[in-house]
């Protein structure tokens, strides 16, 4: 087991209302898994909880020593001094560099890399910014809207690339699309409001991997269980 | 830039210069209190080789005090942006110093270092340096989290990148500032020849007032003008080539 979370309490600095309330998780196998719920329920703040980034919560997070946790999000930006492929080269480690050739050409960024960020479109932008994270030395990534400006057809290609690239780390995908978390992720803790116990519902997705075919009617029947947890 | 700053600048001359006349003329008022544009006209002919140099003079040391001051408040915002002790009492002490007339501490500095070169060049840069200083103070403390985040996460951040990235992201505001803070020097150095100096624009200035003779200071103000506009457009080109190299869309003040 990789991650638990164990009775997480907590209230924004200076916030009146609890966010958490003794909230239980766990991410038991590697993956790629996804974390759903309605806006403003606290998907982004439980991600950089576990990812390091937010103290001062009640409970206890366990896991492995030396696990390093990464939290990405669609509103980061690369430095604008230099074009995206020499950012990129510059953030790779020596070691990281096949494997970064590899994933500018499964994400498509080659016509990019000359290129500042700020003049790419926003899929481009989200999916440099992935680019760089994933050639980092993590064992879990979190991905919050990681995506969320990526065409449906690229999305699936890239989720794809990371599930056979990267069998043995864990992924937490935040995303508001029912399908898409039901399509892809093996499990998908649905977090719920704060009144409302147990606030986080695990319900096991369909975790599709490259263009395997999908019954409809299962995919329906999770993607109507996480609704109805939600 | 270059023509609307100048013609900015001639566009107020000529009026404050017409609203002395009108006072003049309206109030049958003396030539030995304002004079008329004839002798206005005869004093600047009469005077201008001796003011232009004069105005050189200042300029120079309002540049050397102006880089000075800038050069000294990015290495005090530097250690100052930290969230600790040492960023703590530098910021503080920038804002209560701030709150103080520097110019008042002019005297002090004559007694000390007499009326030449080093006591200008000293009070040109004192007072350009604390509005610069609270400015970069203010930009390199202000994070930028949405490009920052991914050094801290993976360990990256140096505090050079820290400074780099917050520089860059504030690449219009600084030269916003540093433009801003030009005319501040050249007043710091006029002011302190004015006081206490044996050279530069404000020293004569100081001598058309013992004589007082408008006539003089409005032929010093016509060049005092002229030039600070040069040196702000001067500025204000090298803030768009910088800007140009550093790949930022440029934008004038």
């Amino acid at each position: 087991m990789l991650l638990q979370c164990r009775n997480i309490t907590y209230r924004y600095p200076h916030g009146e209302a609890l966010v958490f309330n003794q909230l239980n998780c766990r991410l038991a196998d590697p993956g790629f898994h996804g974390l759903f719920g309605p806006s403003g329920v606290g998907k982004s703040t439980l991600a950089r909880i576990i990812a390091g980034e937010i103290i001062g919560f009640a409970g206890e997070i366990t896991r492995p020593d030396n696990a390093v946790m990464l939290y990405s999000c669609n509103t980061e930006r690369l430095p604008g001094w230099s074009s995206v492929g020499d950012h990129l080269a510059k953030v790779t480690p020596a070691s990281q560099l096949p494997l970064l050739r590899e994933l500018i050409t499964a994400f498509d960024l080659n016509s990019c890399l000359d290129s500042r960020f700020s003049q790419l479109s926003l899929g481009q932008k989200n999916r440099a910014n992935l680019t760089r994270y994933l050639l980092q030395d993590f064992d879990l990534l979190i991905m919050d809207e990681s995506l969320a400006n990526v065409d449906e057809a690229t999305r699936k290609q890239i989720i794809a690339t990371i599930k056979k690239m990267f069998p043995d780390k864990y992924f937490l995908y935040i995303s508001h699309s029912v399908a898409e978390v039901s399509t892809f992720c093996a499990r998908i803790l649905v977090l719920r409001d704060v009144l409302k116990s147990p606030q986080i519902i695990e319900v096991a997705g369909r975790d599709q991997h490259g263009d395997t075919a999908m019954d409809r009617a299962v995919l329906e029947r999770t993607m109507l269980e996480i609704v109805h947890a939600a | 830039m270059l023509p609307k700053r100048i013609s900015q600048f001639l566009i107020i001359y000529f009026l404050g210069l017409g609203l002395l006349l009108a006072i003049k003329y309206c109030f049958s008022l003396s030539d030995y209190v304002i004079p008329g544009f004839t002798d206005i006209e005869n004093t600047a002919a009469d005077v201008f080789g001796r003011y232009l140099r004069a105005v050189l003079d200042t300029l120079g040391v309002a540049v050397i005090g102006h880089l000075l001051a800038i050069a000294l408040a990015t290495v005090v915002a530097i250690a100052g942006r930290g969230d600790n002790l040492v960023g703590a009492m530098i910021k503080t002490a920038a804002y209560n110093l701030q709150a103080y007339p520097i110019v008042a501490v002019a005297p002090i500095i004559f007694i000390l270092l007499g009326d030449g070169l080093p006591s200008r060049l000293l009070i040109a840069a004192i007072i350009c340096y604390f509005p610069l200083l609270l400015s970069f103070i203010g930009i390199l403390t202000e994070p930028v989290a949405s490009i920052e985040h991914f050094y801290v996460v993976t360990g990256r951040m140096r505090w050079q990148l820290e400074v780099k990235i917050r520089a860059f992201e504030n690449i219009h505001k600084l030269m916003t500032v540093v433009t801003g803070s030009a005319t501040l020097a050249m007043v710091g150095t006029i002011v302190a020849e004015f006081i206490g100096a044996d050279s530069g624009i404000g020293y004569s200035l100081r001598i058309a007032l013992y004589q007082s003779d408008m006539a003089k200071v409005l032929a010093a103000l016509f060049l005092i003008g002229v030039f600070n506009s040069l040196y702000l457009v001067s500025l204000e080109l090298l803030g768009l080539v910088i800007q140009k190299n550093m790949g930022v869309e440029p934008r004038m003040n």
